[in-house]
């Protein structure tokens, strides 16, 4: 009995150091997060002068004249507006064509379906920035480098592989007897699409959106090579412009960085359950 | 199809049916073209170019109507295999491959199931915390690693202040020992042995020197003399970490394991999580131990998951760019190169090289492909659970 309980005892004793290893590992990992974030943050306020001597403290008298100067060596006024319409337009368009083509291979018979499903697959596998040479060179060769339709087209192709697979594997779990009755009733598959399809695949859009809105938003390699004129860039384009002969500026540079950061941020705090249910269902090959 | 069967017998119910063939056959096309054509555009064209152009002499300019160019035989790859900077730009993309597949997934696994099995409170605090750096963009977080490395970072800051604190203390120790601030001669020197020669070359006469400058505080307040003392004699360390050629690479390999793990974390816990909890409680209630638990029920229903993760981590890190882009640009002189860098400099930097640069791309392609198919193969082999 006695030796049961000394037993149970020093199981009780590994249990709390283990826990307590578990925790420390994980409190350091949870720091070397945050504290880089919160150390960007805080000494975007500061001067560069005042950054130079002190890195740690926090900013005597904050200020937000690296905002200002920012704001305007990055001429973010024209990027974050670019910014938006590429996200919004891309997602919208990436949703809307892979429910419509998702529809058609879920529930249209038809043998091509197999063949340019698959291919659609093969695409998951395939990062489009591997390629970021030849869709450079076939934009110039049909004259829409530094266009905002290149840019579309671009991120809009490379969201539909993902897009596909997930719409139609949502789609063909809804009843095929939901269409065949539309059918009868005599509706036209595109009445059927709007109607019926589009409004029961509200949760598949919103996982698509999810992962399209944070990766086109972030998405650097291919616009970097589709546009040049600052009146199409996005906004990591304008941080990446503080790198380099700007990047002694910390001050600016600093400010740079927590503008590109915070709309992702404030997005990720608002949507944090869905996110998290978006990548782990978007997390997927063929 | 069936139009040219309708037999009279058949007649009303044929020409039905077949308008309504007609009419679905029409609506498919209509549905998939749009995303069809876009996705050849994008994905498939640009292969083929790649193909076409890999193996001709085209540098640049007008495709059509402008300078000749035609077949120039597998020279570019020829090339490619013979240049020492790729394979230094491989051997990188394997470090990044390694490091995403045998650090990012355990990791996040581990760390997936601390949280699942409640081994850890808070399991929102951790997963929401953990996940940050994938919501950044990888050019504010290659930039902001980048300054956090170089001499005026945080790490840099605090090895610093630590060395100055200890030289303070040191001082201290000898004004202590002499019964307060003093400038008899055996304090002087004493200070002077603790700064040792270098720091005594900016004197021209040391002893001299010294007192002057420590009487010009007349002892007060006696900070403000550890203070210039600091100032004046501690070297800054400078870190190299990212300038340095032979550990250039770590920095980088750390900050893709920083940058990742939490998206390996949310996978993982999320397929957890679809394990029937009472399966686990009777194992338990049986008597089954943690490890137990972990080795007959969680790894074989994650197997899936964790093949799955596995080819997203070598697809993600064969074709990762901006990350490298932006903290080291490929440098110091070229050693932290990737494959997409490589790539990239070969088309854009200096003189195009499109042949090569499209040889690149391809092999790259070739890569990835090659790769994924091993871990398929290796999971038939031994993952056991089909999908």
């Amino acid at each position: 009995m006695p030796e049961m309980i000394k037993e149970s005892k020093s199981k009780k004793i590994l249990s709390i150091i283990g826990k307590a290893a578990v925790y420390l590992i994980m409190g350091i990992f949870a720091f070397m997060t945050l504290y880089p974030i919160f150390w960007l943050i805080m000494n975007s306020f500061k001067t560069t002068r005042e950054f130079q001597v002190s890195q740690l403290a926090l900013p005597k008298s904050p200020t937000l004249q690296n905002y200002v100067g920012a704001w305007q060596i990055g001429d973010f006024s024209l990027l974050f507006p670019n910014s938006i319409l590429y996200t919004l337009g891309a997602t919208v368009g990436i949703i809307f064509l892979s429910l419509l083509a998702g529809f058609a291979f879920a529930k249209l018979k038809s043998k091509a379906t197999k063949p340019i499903y698959n291919s659609f697959i093969m695409g998951i596998l395939l990062t489009t920035q591997t390629l970021m040479i030849p869709l450079f060179l076939e934009v110039n060769l049909l004259g829409i480098y530094n266009t905002r339709f290149a840019v579309l087209i671009v991120y809009i192709g490379a969201g539909l592989p993902i897009g596909i697979y997930l719409s139609t594997e949502y789609i063909r779990a809804i009843p095929s007897a939901v269409v065949e009755s539309a059918r009868i009733d005599g509706a036209g598959f595109f009445r059927i699409f709007l109607s019926i399809i589009v409004p029961m695949s509200v949760p598949v859009a919103t996982t698509l959106a999810i992962l399209n809105i944070t990766n086109t938003w972030n998405e650097f390699a291919l616009i970097n090579i589709l546009v040049s004129k600052t009146e199409l860039k996005s906004l990591p384009l304008g941080i990446y412009k503080f790198s380099g002969s700007l990047s002694s500026d910390y001050g600016k540079q600093f400010a740079a960085l927590t503008i590109g950061m915070v709309p992702m941020l404030a997005f990720y705090i608002i949507f944090r359950k869905q996110i998290t249910k978006g990548v782990a269902a978007g997390a997927i090959k063929g | 199809m069936s139009s040219t069967l309708s037999a009279p017998f058949w007649g009303v119910f044929m020409t039905y049916s077949s308008k309504s063939y007609i009419e679905e056959k029409r609506a498919y096309w209509a549905m998939i073209l749009p995303a069809f054509t876009i996705y050849l555009l994008v994905m498939a064209f640009p292969i083929v170019l790649s193909i076409v152009l890999s193996v001709s002499n085209y540098s640049g300019g007008k495709m059509f109507g402008g300078e000749k160019w035609g077949f120039a035989g597998f020279d570019a790859y020829l090339r490619v295999f013979r240049d020492p900077w790729f394979w230094n730009a491989l051997k990188n993309n394997i470090y990044i491959v390694l490091v995403s597949v045998f650090g990012q997934l355990p990791l996040g696994f581990i760390f997936a199931y601390f949280i699942y099995a409640r081994i850890v409170k808070a399991p929102e605090f951790w997963q929401g915390v953990l996940y940050v750096p994938n919501i950044i963009s990888v050019i504010v977080v290659g930039l902001l690693w980048q300054t956090i490395f170089s001499p005026h970072g945080p790490i840099a800051e605090v090895i610093n202040s630590i060395r100055v604190r200890e030289f303070q203390n040191q001082v201290r120790g000898i004004f202590n020992a002499a019964g307060g601030f003093s400038l008899s001669d055996d304090v002087i020197q004493k200070i002077l042995d603790l700064v040792g020669p270098s720091g005594q070359a900016i004197f021209s006469d040391p002893l001299i020197d010294l007192r002057d400058l420590l009487s010009s505080f007349h002892g007060e307040p006696i900070e403000e003399v550890y203070n210039a003392l600091g100032n004046l004699f501690v070297q800054k360390w400078s870190p190299t970490f990212l300038t340095k050629s032979n550990i250039a690479m770590l920095p980088i390999l750390f900050v893709i394991l920083w940058m990742y793990t939490g998206m390996y974390l949310i996978l993982f816990l999320a397929n957890m999580q679809k394990i029937d909890v009472q399966i686990v409680e009777s194992a338990r209630i049986d008597g089954a131990n943690e490890g137990q638990v972990m080795r007959y029920i969680i790894l074989p229903a994650l197997s899936g998951t964790i093949v799955n993760a596995a080819i997203l981590a070598i697809s993600g890190s064969l074709s990762s760019f901006a990350l490298v882009f932006a903290m080291t640009g490929g440098g110091p002189s070229r050693v932290t190169e990737i494959l997409s860098i490589y790539m990239y400099n070969n088309a854009f930097l200096g003189r195009p090289n499109f042949p090569l640069a499209n040889a690149i791309s391809l092999i790259m392609v070739l890569i990835s492909f090659g790769l994924i198919l091993l871990t398929k193969a290796v999971e038939k082999r031994y993952g056991g659970k089909e999908e």
